[in-house]
């Protein structure tokens, strides 16, 4: 590898790690945010449904980090299963999750996500599993959006590990995938 | 000689009349002001309250919970609900605890707790069972340390106990459980 190439490479790193000039960002300026999103969640072998979650995130003041707790609503709804097989796994198809993570965000202003570990609840129809949570999102300011400073967008991936029992079966892992997009406002 | 003698006596005598009443008037030298230092967090200055989402394990099985507290210097007011997932059912213990802050300034706040409640057992998919309810105590302690004046982070562990009897009444069993928790602490006054 040239010295050309391992410069423009280090300079294009530098660029995505470092947050661009005057963009302190929200962090900086406001403590808390709520944030509304809407995406899709993959069940894992249960197919793919429509997802909802609200956020409430705490910036800590003087870090990197910021600590989040979320509410989601989503469906276990499964064409082929009930299609196909017309088993009936939970006693109902309603989904609900929430989550209690810490986050570090490196870049608030730059083009580097933020990185996400915590612990969560999936609760599957009346069955209820602990679960460890792993993720990574970006939250974008919106300076003067709708006339207001204290608005943004963000995205978020997120991981759901947790064992499960199906009619009893052995205990296996499952990663359940969720990606939201979301609006947030700051205060 | 006597004549210059005399002139300097009488100088030195003007000047200490002179000097000595400014010296007097001179006010002494005003002792270095120190700011006091106010702690970061200071439960002696008002009621306060704060909210703690926490998660933990009790036993083998993962918890979610939330506390709030009202804290007026060393002594708080708590309460506490969470969840215990387990595999056949959830727990929900319901309590009322007393806190004895063993510090009430500095970052630092650590504490022991003890209370009572109600825990209730909900069977998961088990077709007849129904929610079980006991009366149960637990007692414990921990730490929590501020980062800022209004957020921090909460370390607790806790004993539970309750009885549990058969559907008869004849037996009654001592239930003991172990709970380690790490939380978050928001602070308001």
């Amino acid at each position: 590898m040239t010295t050309t190439s391992l410069l423009s490479r280090g300079a294009l790193l530098l660029a995505l790690v470092a947050p661009p000039a005057g963009s302190a960002g929200a962090q900086a300026r406001y403590e808390q945010s709520l944030s509304l999103s809407a995406g899709l969640y993959a069940a894992s072998g249960f197919g793919t449904n429509f997802y909802t979650s609200g956020r409430y995130n705490y910036f800590i003041p003087g870090t990197r980090w910021f600590i989040e707790g979320s509410l989601g609503v989503g469906s276990l709804t499964s064409k082929v299963m009930s299609s196909v097989t017309k088993a009936q796994i939970f006693t109902s198809d309603n989904l609900v999750t929430y989550e209690f993570a810490g986050a570090f965000d490196y870049a608030p202003g730059g083009a580097l996500p933020f990185f996400l570990f915590g612990v969560g609840g999936v609760r599957e129809g009346e069955e209820t599993h602990f679960a460890g949570v792993l993720g990574i999102g970006k939250r974008v300011a919106l300076p003067g959006f709708l006339g207001s400073n204290a608005l943004g967008f963000r995205y978020d991936i997120r991981d759901q590990i947790f064992s499960q029992v199906i009619n009893n079966s052995d205990p296996f892992i499952v990663h359940n995938i969720t990606a939201t997009l979301g609006l947030q406002i700051y205060f | 000689m006597s004549d210059s003698f005399n002139v300097c006596a009488a100088l030195l005598a003007a000047s200490l009349a002179f000097v000595s009443p400014l010296r007097a008037q001179n006010p002494s030298p005003a002792p270095a002001t120190q700011t006091p230092r106010t702690p970061l967090i200071d439960l002696n200055e008002s009621v306060a309250f704060e909210v703690c989402p926490h998660t933990g394990m009790m036993g083998s099985s993962g918890t979610f919970g939330l506390k709030l507290m009202m804290t007026y210097s060393s002594f708080s007011l708590e309460l506490a609900g969470e969840q215990v997932i387990g595999r056949t059912a959830n727990l929900y213990p319901v309590s009322i605890n007393a806190v004895l802050n063993l510090a009430t300034h500095g970052r630092l706040i650590p504490y022991g707790a003890v209370g009572a409640g109600l825990w209730l057992t909900v069977p998961v998919n088990a077709l007849g069972a129904e929610t079980v309810s006991t009366l149960g105590m637990n007692f414990g302690g921990g730490a929590r340390f501020f980062i800022t004046r209004a957020f921090g982070i909460r370390l607790e562990a806790k004993q539970y106990f309750t009885t549990i009897s058969d559907s008869r009444g004849l037996k009654n069993d001592l239930l003991f459980f172990q709970e380690v928790s790490v939380g978050a602490t928001f602070l308001f006054h």
